[in-house]
């Protein structure tokens, strides 16, 4: 008997005309109630139209299942969903677990375990693709856990711990920025490397200019997913920062293409349009938070083709996806000090020399940890609003007095004032105006993604193990469960058997929530 | 002894043949402060100023966490060296000296060292009077038993606290002692022991020291030395006081005598606990 056994015709056909057309709102892999691509779908909106659960009885949630990944230490991971399996991804691992039950089915590990950050894997084409510690990339059957194939990576490295994607009929995955970034793709098929991108540009890149002095130690990190924008036929990704991270000093110009929204070909894997967050980067801010949301919507009257991002630097874009230009921003936090405000070209104004690194220290505001980091942002078409994880409070940014490239790092401020606390945030992208802000008691930074639903949900974890249901239009708190470890994850939500899921990992264990019977009527609305 | 010669002669005769043998840190300032400069220039980019944990690798100095605080020096430095399978950590091995490594060591024993390694000079005697007499710290403190459950417990503070740390807690209105994680912090970060006062639905007035909160709930200790654990649903009012009760003075409220002697009693409260023979926790 087939997983699929059981699986929620009529829901098929509720959602099935978004699939008619290429379109950011096109599922990806994932089919409808299905998690199969880290962010869920192409646009990474992270907003599922499941109904099951409602502001009205989110009360009655409870834990369906616990999954403990033995051997792991503080998951970072997003777990997907596809066919009734659940598929959790670590280096050189994954374990598939049935999804309405939490039994193991089967278990793949390449010694050595790792317990290396580690962010999930996507679905593709019967088959689960992982990244290993001694830099090959492997695809296992995704019914078996057999080794379909198993390649090296394209020039050696070690791919980076971010979910390996898929867009259209590439599989893309990333590499970290010792000494430079690059983004590749791979066919799912057969491992067959197609192309790679190089966050930092080659001598005949006209951006090659924009890094100057005598050193150039790269940069540019790909070390989280992004999305994918079928109609521009380009991936829409983040990189990460320039080095050395802190002494700007020796890398003269803005350091393209680190700190920048990049899109790229999918099939020829060229620079479409490239926007850089934070130029000249001094503090570590990767472009990579919060992901890279795309909405089709009306802004100032005009249907648009959108990007929305809040970013580590404390500023949120929006920008035009189908050139790169942007449109409006904001900074979304109140304890800022680095910048005052954005250029009409969406460039930082910096106040003073930006909060440059020290060897005594110097107070940076939003730190290093970021204004908002890698969980993710959700976008709800029902309220038009942002939901992100910001985080107030400052940094006091080092630098040695040895080597001006190396020994430089960042500690919390020890000013109570400027103490990191993390805030949900409810934010109107179209004007910057706070629609709502929740602060996480006892909380300081990274913390939970979130996820919002059609019915006017926001799932919205507490860092320190308080898992959460919120409205999403008063960010009232309408649920919440205990899990008992740290929550670094973003959460998910998937439907199996007449049954809503929202799962998300907390310390070493995957968690799942659900109705119980007596309110889902064994498939029935509530 | 013979052991130890037939070591020495092999050692002096044969350096470049021996086998990897334990390695200790070396010791003294001087190695210390090489140990420092190595560090910044090596290990901070990924854990943070000393050792509290940066962008991309944890805390190394952590005392709690067996994974990492629980490690002997020699087994540190064996890491140091030869590196992590799996992980990100490279073998340091194939780029410094065996030189460099035992500075580093030195460095990390440094940042590892509690009061307990090097109690301060005074008569500790005369400090344990001060503490429990004119200091008043058994109010809120306890020992070994004797004394208030209402602040942290100090039976052991001298293992678990550097003696600057004690000493900012005597002097230091504002003083922040980070978690196992440092700036990561894995788990949540200690509490301050903040004054609270709450006043329960059915107006009931109760004062007392944090413990935990969350969005909807709060436990503390009353000052009645009654732990409390209350929704807030059920309270009509919390206020909480950054802070603390702890007076930040000493320095001043006592003499400098009594003060040098009850840093010399504090730095002297705790056991010491060996490495275990095999030297880890796994």
């Amino acid at each position: 008997m087939g997983l699929k056994r059981l699986f929620l015709p009529g829901l098929v056909l509720l959602t099935l005309p978004v699939l008619a057309q290429p379109s950011i709102n096109n599922p990806g892999p994932s089919a409808p109630g299905e998690w199969a691509v880290y962010p869920g779908s192409y646009n990474s909106q992270r907003h599922s139209p499941l109904k099951q659960v409602t502001p009205a009885n989110a009360h009655l949630l409870q834990v369906r299942w616990v999954y403990h990944v033995s051997g792991s230490r503080e998951l970072e991971m997003t777990p997907v969903v596809k066919d009734g399996v659940m598929y959790i991804a670590q280096y050189n691992r994954v374990d598939a677990i049935d999804a309405r039950s939490g039994n193991v089915i089967w278990r793949y590990q390449r010694p050595p375990a790792s317990t290396a950050a580690y962010r999930g894997t996507s679905v593709y084409d019967n088959k689960v693709f992982v990244a290993t510690t001694d830099a090959h990339l492997v695809a296992l059957d995704a019914r078996s856990g057999g080794v379909v194939w198993d390649v090296a990576v394209d020039g050696g490295r070690r791919l980076s711990g971010m979910s390996p994607y898929i867009a259209k009929d590439k599989l893309i995955v990333g590499v970290l920025d010792q000494p430079d970034g690059y983004i590749q793709a791979y066919d799912p098929k057969t491992g067959k490397h197609l192309w790679t991108w190089h966050a930092i540009p080659r001598p005949e890149d006209p951006e090659y200019k924009s890094w100057s002095g005598n050193t150039k130690e790269g940069g540019g990190a790909i070390w989280m997913s992004g999305s994918f924008d079928p109609e521009q036929n380009a991936i829409i990704w983040g990189t990460g920062q320039p080095n050395p991270p802190y002494s700007n000093e020796v890398r003269e110009g803005d350091n393209l293409y680190s700190d920048s929204i990049v899109a790229i070909d999918v099939d020829t894997g060229k620079l479409k349009w490239h926007f850089q967050t934070t130029p000249h980067d001094q503090h570590d801010w990767d472009a990579t938070s919060g992901s890279q949301v795309l909405v089709d919507t009306n802004y100032q009257g005009q249907k648009r083709k959108l990007l929305m991002h809040a970013d580590r630097n404390g500023f949120f874009y929006l920008l035009d996806r189908t050139n790169g230009k942007f449109l409006r921003g904001n900074s979304f936090i109140d304890d800022m000090n680095w910048a005052t405000g954005l250029s009409p070209e969406g460039r930082p104004i910096l106040a003073g020399d930006g909060a440059k690194p020290s060897i005594k220290g110097t107070l940076t505001c939003p730190s290093t940890a970021g204004a908002t980091n890698w969980p993710s942002a959700t976008y709800s078409p029902v309220t038009g609003w942002l939901y992100f994880h910001a985080v107030e409070g400052c940094g006091v940014n080092f630098r040695s007095s040895v080597t001006p490239g190396a020994g430089t790092s960042y500690i919390e401020s020890p000013e109570e004032s400027h103490r990191w606390v993390s805030h949900i945030r409810a934010m109107d992208p179209m004007t910057g105006k706070r629609m709502w802000d929740v602060t996480e008691i006892r909380s300081n930074h990274y913390g939970p993604g979130l996820l919002s639903t059609a019915s006017g949900l926001l799932f919205a974890p507490g860092q320190y193990g308080q898992a959460a249901m919120l409205d999403a239009r008063t960010g009232k708190a309408l649920w919440h469960f205990n899990t008992g470890d740290f929550i670094t994850a973003s959460p998910i939500t998937y439907m199996l058997d007449g049954r809503q899921y929202f799962a998300i990992a907390s310390g070493t264990n995957i968690f799942t929530f659900g109705l119980p019977d007596t309110a889902t009527a064994k498939g029935g609305q509530p | 002894m013979k052991r130890f010669a037939v070591a020495l002669l092999l050692a002096t005769a044969l350096p470049a043949a021996m086998p990897a043998l334990a390695q200790q840190p070396a010791s003294g300032p001087q190695a210390v402060a090489q140990g420092k400069a190595l560090y910044d220039q090596h290990c901070t980019a990924c854990h943070g100023s000393n050792g509290t944990a940066g962008e991309r690798a944890p805390a190394i100095v952590s005392a709690a966490i067996s994974m990492r605080g629980a490690r002997s020096d020699a087994q540190l430095m064996a890491i140091v060296k030869n590196g992590i399978a799996g992980t990100a950590m490279p073998a340091w091995g194939n780029r410094l000296s065996d030189g460099d490594i035992a500075d580093i060591g030195a460095f990390i024993h440094s940042l590892r060292g509690t009061a307990l390694d090097s109690p301060l000079p005074g008569d500790p005697a005369h400090g344990e009077a001060v503490f429990w007499g004119k200091g008043g710290c058994g109010a809120c403190h306890a020992i070994s038993g004797r004394g208030s459950v209402v602040g942290p417990d100090l039976t052991n503070i001298a293992a678990e606290r550097k003696s600057t740390a004690i000493s900012d807690a005597l002097t230091k209105a504002e003083h922040r002692v980070y978690g196992d994680g440092g700036v990561h912090l894995p788990a949540p970060p200690p509490m301050d022991n903040e004054t609270v006062h709450v006043m329960t639905k059915s107006g009931q007035a109760i004062d007392g020291v944090m413990r935990n909160q969350d969005a909807w709930s709060l436990q503390f200790m009353g000052l009645d030395g009654k732990l409390y654990s209350f929704a807030r649903a059920d309270l009509r009012s919390v206020v909480i006081k950054a802070g603390g009760v702890m007076p930040t003075d000493y320095d001043k409220r006592l003499s400098a005598d009594e003060f040098r002697d009850l840093m010399a009693f504090l730095t002297r409260q705790g056991t010491k606990i060996a490495a275990s023979p095999s030297g880890g926790a796994e």
